[in-house]
């Protein structure tokens, strides 16, 4: 990487940062409580961005998310916090490796109910596992700078970079090419050297990685986590929303995503009661699918580059996503 | 011819030994044995539906043959992964590249150069994506999306990246089917130019004019076996190709 790239990257990294910061800094308890579910929603949509750049579409990324939290306070007692988190997280991608190689030949909308149905039998697992897991009463994971909000806050944001910088390196050069080839036409890809099932059991890992850092920092908010906290339907419909509202194959799309559908939930959450709110994620997936499938980033992206020419790539994600 | 000088030519080419490639009862390739000399340029021809297609995806391991073998430079590569084969020196192009729209055209043609791992060189002069675009007769920048670019350059920016696995044998399907005489006239050009970098080129073509003019030997093909080869002069005033082409009692 060439030195005004690696200094774009890291002004960039900083500008997604910053309001975060000032947000712990301020200690407004509503704001930081506001900006942790953003940014670990924003984690959990990089993760699945990361994996749909392949082609792979999942409705299952709870399962991850829930397998952070989990291996995070199974494994923090055998082997400290600090090795327990990495124990926790380097779990999830070996179970992403597995799911990613028995789901290999699944295409499309067959793959998105394999995951689907993945996440549903972990919650099962943990339920009819109570000496392992705890069971329905839960677990208590080791809990995030000692409980206090706004440090908590910087903590998921340092979370956030990582994700965000994980995210750019499958978005350059390596990667971005041989992944939209992977997702275009796995044959092509093939047939230009490309080993398209390690690609893709590579992507499957690092987002099941990615998505176990999001579930991990949630368990760690408040030292305790029941199986219906994480391996809900919720979890496993949000990175899609975030993503798809945000922009996908980015960065910024998820985060702003993120605040966005955030935004959403709060207006909706005024005018309807309960967890009636969620119904901005149905609303959301099929207005932006039909309406603005490049999403918010890749609107504002097409704005500026239709100054200078027409462009016409909408298709490609709307036929992506309608098939 | 002896013995020796005729494995020493199959040692450099591609070998196709009683190879047979089945979809149910169809036998769409039926037991064919033949060589592609090393060296040369080969045409592989046949009427609609004779298997020319489906024997470049049998090579290019895309398809693997049920039984037979197939043998690159002495080595054989039946089973092996097409990615794989693309690392053992054989590239191939597609009769109707899709590419990804929102992909440059240097990103393209950047996909094997950073995967297809050969010591192999590039033509000389030659040394990143936007040069062999430009080698390869691109005239759009290189920054252009593939959403944006016409069948000719599809089939060229198909040639580039083709050419950027470094191949030994480079199999060109149909890559001036559709092509206006003048795009035509320069993708014959640029396909002497790659041989004469010493690349062994089979072209699946339909035109017989340019089968002449570019060939020294010549494959027909027709309902999955093997019909005639040979200098392309015999082979195309062949009684059987005719009929196989034209049917019986019509004449060219």
């Amino acid at each position: 990487m060439n030195a005004a790239r690696l200094l774009n990257r890291l002004g960039f990294y900083a500008a997604v940062a910053a309001p975060f910061v000032v947000v712990a800094v301020a200690e407004h308890p509503f704001f930081v409580q506001i900006a942790i579910g953003v940014a670990v929603s924003a984690i959990l949509a990089l993760a699945w961005d990361i994996l749909s750049r392949t082609g792979q579409v999942s409705l299952g990324h709870a399962a991850f998310f829930g397998m952070g939290g989990y291996g995070s306070a199974l494994l923090t007692p055998v082997f400290g916090p600090v090795l327990g988190w990495a124990a926790g997280i380097l779990l999830c991608g070996a179970v992403a490796v597995l799911l990613g190689a028995v789901t290999l030949r699944l295409r499309r909308l067959y793959f998105t109910i394999a995951t689907l149905s993945f996440s549903l039998s972990i919650q099962v697992f943990i339920l009819v596992t109570p000496d392992l897991t705890g069971g329905s009463t839960g677990i208590m994971p080791p809990v995030i700078a000692g409980g206090s909000p706004p440090h908590q806050l910087l903590f998921i944001t340092a979370c956030l970079v990582v994700a965000a910088t994980v995210s750019d390196i499958f978005l350059g050069p390596r990667f971005r090419p041989a992944f939209f080839m992977i997702r275009n036409n796995p044959h092509l890809a093939a047939a230009s050297g490309v080993p398209v099932t390690r690609l893709k059991i590579l992507a499957f890992a690092v987002s099941g990685m990615v998505a176990g850092l999001a579930g991990a920092c949630y368990a760690g908010l408040y030292g305790y986590v029941i199986p219906e906290d994480v391996f809900t339907t919720n979890w496993n419909v949000l990175p899609l929303a975030v993503t798809i509202l945000g922009g996908m194959d980015t960065t910024l799309g998820p985060i702003i995503g993120a605040v966005a559908l955030r935004a959403l939930e709060e207006v909706a959450r005024h005018f309807v009661g309960g967890v009636g709110y969620q119904v901005v994620y149905g609303a959301v997936i099929i207005l932006f699918i039909v309406g603005m499938p490049v999403g918010l980033v890749g609107f504002a992206r097409g704005l500026v580059r239709r100054r200078r020419k027409p462009a016409a790539e909408a298709d490609t994600v709307k036929a992506r996503l309608a098939s | 011819m002896s013995g020796a000088v005729m494995d020493e030519i199959v040692m450099d080419g591609l070998r196709i030994d009683g190879c047979t490639v089945a979809f149910g009862g169809l036998r769409a390739i039926d037991n064919v044995t033949l060589d592609i000399p090393g060296g040369t340029i080969t045409a592989l021809i046949g009427p609609n539906g004779s298997g020319k297609s489906t024997f470049v995806n049998m090579v290019s391991g895309q398809i693997p043959p049920v039984a037979g073998r197939v043998v690159l430079k002495g080595q054989p590569i039946t089973g092996l992964r097409p990615d794989r084969i693309v690392h053992r020196g054989l590239a191939r192009t597609y009769q109707v590249p899709k590419v990804p729209k929102e992909l440059t055209i240097q990103e393209v043609i950047s996909v094997p150069l950073l995967y297809a791992r050969s010591d192999r060189p590039l033509p000389s002069g030659v040394r990143s994506a936007a040069d062999l675009a430009h080698y390869c007769g691109l005239r759009p920048a290189v920054t252009t999306r593939c959403g944006q670019l016409s069948v000719s350059d599809l089939r060229r920016l198909e040639i580039a990246r083709a050419l950027a696995c470094r191949p030994e044998v480079l199999l060109l399907d149909e890559s001036m089917a559709g092509l206006s005489l003048e795009d035509t006239d320069q993708v014959i050009g640029l396909v002497r130019e790659i041989h004469v970098l010493g690349v062994t080129v089979v072209v699946i073509e339909h035109v017989m004019r340019i089968i002449a003019r570019l060939c020294q030997h010549a494959i027909v093909l027709n309902q999955g076996r093997l019909l005639a080869e040979g200098a392309p002069q015999r082979v195309l005033t062949d009684p059987d190709v005719r009929e196989a082409y034209l049917g019986k009692g019509f004449t060219l």
